[in-house]
């Protein structure tokens, strides 16, 4: 399996890492491995897909920018597809965060960057190899929008989709619909409710949905019974309006901010976009806002939307493999834990089944189950486990931490505490080894036992706040397993103070930091206790 | 041509898989009609014998066991590993979590201590046999099902090794699921009770719908159900489908989302309860920081 292994220089950002012999400690496995100036650059692109094309590469590992930054940003999205079209399937591109979390907050260490910087490309490497490829679905859109709200912003919304011939269905929550918001939006207002292609919704409610971006049912209850659409994107006119946004995350993940509020992924580079990559957002303003503020907020939706569902076809990836029904026995564990209702019995066979439809790929389910009959792609259990190993046998000095760094909040917090070391000069110990998971609830005890076992001196878990979870309750979930697991690691006399759980927004660096810090502070004295407790 | 030799043994065990082994009642006759049985606790003589298949019961728990079980590997063809001890250290691997000189203190008072040279020297920790010499088929169960051990030997007496179901006992327990298909996030009982306490445990649906702790979830199926149909939870004596799987922690894992949590928490014992045949298999098998020396 030929595989190859690029590290980037951001901009001379990651200098201090020594590249170069990085690099060198993947010539006898990889396939190639080159020194690259960045990997948003035309032509390290055009370089990667020659040497794809030459060398028949089917994995990547990129060290450099945190994966965040791959996912969230436009020019990150644009690299994806390039490898992607060149022929490595999305989900064996691995990324290495040696930016972010590593040589940022370990710039005052270069010896300790040097080795963390090592053992993270070793794990992705790991993760190359161990990653299946994940099932692509191709998805036609459906030119059919839903619209949440009935604002001013929603009405110039549908104008504009109507008019680039779109099908618009408006669901409102009882204001009455007849009265403009905006007495200047009369005319549009009129436009729209006139149009053959609108429907509008009175008084709805979101009942149930499923599918993904190009292709939602979603069943909408209003006072005349219940009405399920087919719409290829969602729009939310009124992302404050916490009733859409508490019935839509039953169904999505929905990123929500402190009030909550939708959120998208980026304030000012993504607006609209949220963690969906079907359901926008009308960007959030002051109240005070003007009209035009409001008609360009809501054409920055339409914008979004339209170049969603403009696309001749979408690919949507499978997240949770198939149930290996030579495992299953059908206990409902999965049903019991899947916040989506994406888990099943057939009633025929009596086996777990995952309705991919509704499935938001947190793992839950994964960990939930006791014999181990399904797997999520983006990280299977082997490689968590081989990652721990991987981890615990680096040569990273001092007292060694794991931490499991959830997706929604955990991650990009680590992130920005690379942003802070360098903003306050504070940091912490370059033996912090991260690992990132989908969600907290993506964390089976196993892995907590057997970073222990490893001879790791604490363990952390960095998670949503409570409401925040992007999967809904994964985070407490998490919360129930691992207090729970202290039992068990008490009855072992191990102080379970070594299993540390924090609570983090994804902009809280410094917080970030202080946590790392007072975990490596109390590992010091139990050390100190126990006369080196390894 | 000679009757293929067959032989069985008792290490740190407490010779229940040799009474299963009895249990098969006539169909032990035809296993003695079939082979020669050349060594077991009840023939005379300690030298083990060459064997084509020996049948070990019991897990490794002192210096004896290990000498025996190293020599009865070097004399059998096919070694079964037969039982929980045998396979996951059984309940005896629960003094794992105890001191070598805590073992003692509960076991013999003043009457004998580590260093008493009349016992065989005791391990740190309890071991499956497989901890220390190959195995070639592992015959889980406390004690094993009596027609499993038959299909076993018979097996082994056509050349061929016995492999265990892998499914979870849910697929062979003929409860009924109501509750545990809701997709609610609502638990299935408002508390954690034991059998005791309740009054009515409806016998056709499943316990964790009734409050009550049950491990068929985390444990292998193969033993018939026998104890669900008696009504009776699962304590899951087959062990875990997968040897990789934590069966104490699959337990917190799986149930975190079925049962109340902090129920789960306060049940009387949560370690005898999730790891009851299999502390020694565990990730940390014995105490933080003594897990690595044997001696």
């Amino acid at each position: 399996m030929p595989l190859g292994v690029y590290v980037s220089r951001c901009r001379g950002a990651t200098d201090v890492l020594d590249l170069d012999a990085l690099a060198k400690r993947f010539d006898d496995r990889a396939a190639v491995t080159r020194v690259v100036e960045d990997f948003f650059d035309t032509d390290v692109q055009r370089q990667l897909a020659a040497d794809i094309a030459e060398l028949g590469l089917d994995a990547l590992v990129l060290g450099g920018h945190s994966a965040d930054h791959y996912e969230r940003a436009l020019s990150g999205k644009l690299l994806r597809e390039a490898l992607a079209d060149a022929g490595v399937n999305r989900n064996r591109v691995i990324f290495a965060n040696l930016l972010e979390q590593v040589a940022r907050p370990h710039a005052d260490d270069p010896e300790g960057a040097v080795n963390k910087a090592s053992a993270i490309l070793e794990v992705a490497y790991l993760r190359a190899t161990m990653s299946p490829a994940a099932e692509m679905t191709a998805v036609e859109p459906v030119r059919h929008v839903l619209v949440l709200g009935q604002n001013s912003e929603a009405v110039v919304a549908a104008q504009r989709l109507l008019q680039l011939g779109f099908k618009v269905t408006i669901a409102d929550r009882g204001i009455t619909p007849t009265a403009p918001s905006e007495a200047r939006l009369v005319a549009t207002t009129a436009f729209v409710s006139g149009h053959p292609n609108t429907t509008v919704l009175h008084d709805a409610s979101v009942q149930d949905a499923s599918g993904w971006a190009g292709d939602f049912d979603v069943r909408l209850a209003t006072a005349g019974g219940d009405t399920t659409v087919k719409v290829g994107g969602i729009l939310l006119a009124e992302p404050h309006n916490v009733d859409w946004v508490s019935e839509l995350r039953g169904h999505f993940r929905v990123d929500v901010d402190d009030d909550g509020r939708a959120r998208s992924i980026h304030p000012a580079a993504h607006p609209s976009e949220t963690v969906d990559p079907g359901i926008m957002v009308v960007p959030l303003r002051t109240s005070s806002s003007q009209l035009r503020e409001k008609v360009s907020a809501a054409d920055s939706a339409v914008l979004a939307l339209t170049m969603l569902l403009s696309q001749p076809e979408l690919h949507r990836f499978a997240e949770i493999s198939a149930v290996d029904e030579g495992l299953c026995g059908g206990c409902a564990s999965c049903v019991k834990t899947c916040a989506f209702g994406a888990c099943y019995i057939d009633a025929e066979t009596g086996l777990s089944h995952v309705d991919a439809r509704r499935c938001r790929g947190c793992g839950k389910c994964v960990v939930s189950c006791p014999v181990g009959a399904r797997d999520i792609v983006n990280s299977p259990h082997h490689y968590l486990v081989e990652a721990i190993k991987s981890f615990a046998r680096s040569d990273v000095k001092g007292s060694k931490v794991l931490g499991f760094l959830c997706g929604g909040c955990g991650y990009p917090a680590g992130d920005r505490a690379g942003e802070a070391a360098i903003e306050t000069g504070r940091s912490y110990p370059a033996s912090f080894l991260p690992i990132r998971i989908p969600c907290g609830g993506r964390l089976d005890t196993l892995y907590v036992l057997e970073a222990l076992q490893e001879g790791f001196d604490g363990v952390m878990v960095f998670r949503c706040r409570e409401g925040h979870c992007h999967n809904l309750i994964g985070n407490l979930d998490m919360d129930r397993r691992m207090n729970l697991l202290r039992t068990v690691l008490r009855s072992r006399r191990l102080d379970d103070s070594r299993l540390r759980i924090v609570d983090i927004s994804p902009n809280e660096g410094e917080t970030f930091i202080d946590a790392v810090n007072d975990i490596f502070a109390q590992v010091g004295e139990l050390h100190d206790l126990k006369g080196g407790a390894r | 041509m000679s009757k293929p030799r067959l032989a069985t043994l008792v290490l740190g065990g407490c010779t229940g898989c040799h009474l299963a082994l009895l249990d098969t009642h006539e169909a032990l006759l035809d296993i003695l009609e079939a082979a020669d049985l050349v060594h077991s606790p009840l023939t005379e003589g300690d030298e083990i014998p060459e064997c084509d298949i020996m049948l070990v019961e019991g897990a490794v728990a002192n210096e004896h066991d290990e000498e025996i079980v190293k020599r009865a590997r070097e004399q059998a063809k096919v070694l079964v590993a037969m039982g929980a001890c045998a396979t996951l250290g059984g309940i005896g691997g629960l003094r794992n979590l105890q001191t070598v000189g805590e073992v003692f203190e509960t076991a013999y008072g003043d009457e004998a201590g580590p260093g008493d040279e009349s016992l065989p020297r005791l391990f740190r920790r309890v071991r499956p046999i497989s901890a220390l010499v190959p195995v070639d088929v592992e015959v889980p169960g406390c004690a094993p099902n009596t027609e499993t051990l038959v299909e076993v030997i018979g097996a082994a007496l056509n050349g061929q090794l016995w492999k265990a179901p892998r499914r979870n006992l849910c697929h062979e327990c003929g409860r009924r699921h109501e509750t545990m298909l809701d997709h609610s996030s609502a638990f299935v009982a408002d508390a954690v009770y034991s059998v005791m306490e309740l009054e009515n445990i409806d016998p056709d649906r499943c316990f964790l719908e009734q409050g009550v702790v049950c491990m068929g979830p985390m444990t292998r199926e193969g033993c018939t159900a026998r104890c669900t149909a008696a009504n009776v939870p699962c304590r899951g004596c087959m062990g875990p489908s997968r040897p990789e799987f934590e069966q104490g922690g699959k337990m917190v894992d799986a149930l975190a989302a079925v049962l109340p949590a902090g129920a789960i928490m306060y049940l009387d014992d949560l370690i005898g309860t999730g790891y009851r045949f299999s502390t020694a298999v565990s990730v940390l098998p014995g105490l933080w920081g003594e897990g690595g020396e044997e001696q």
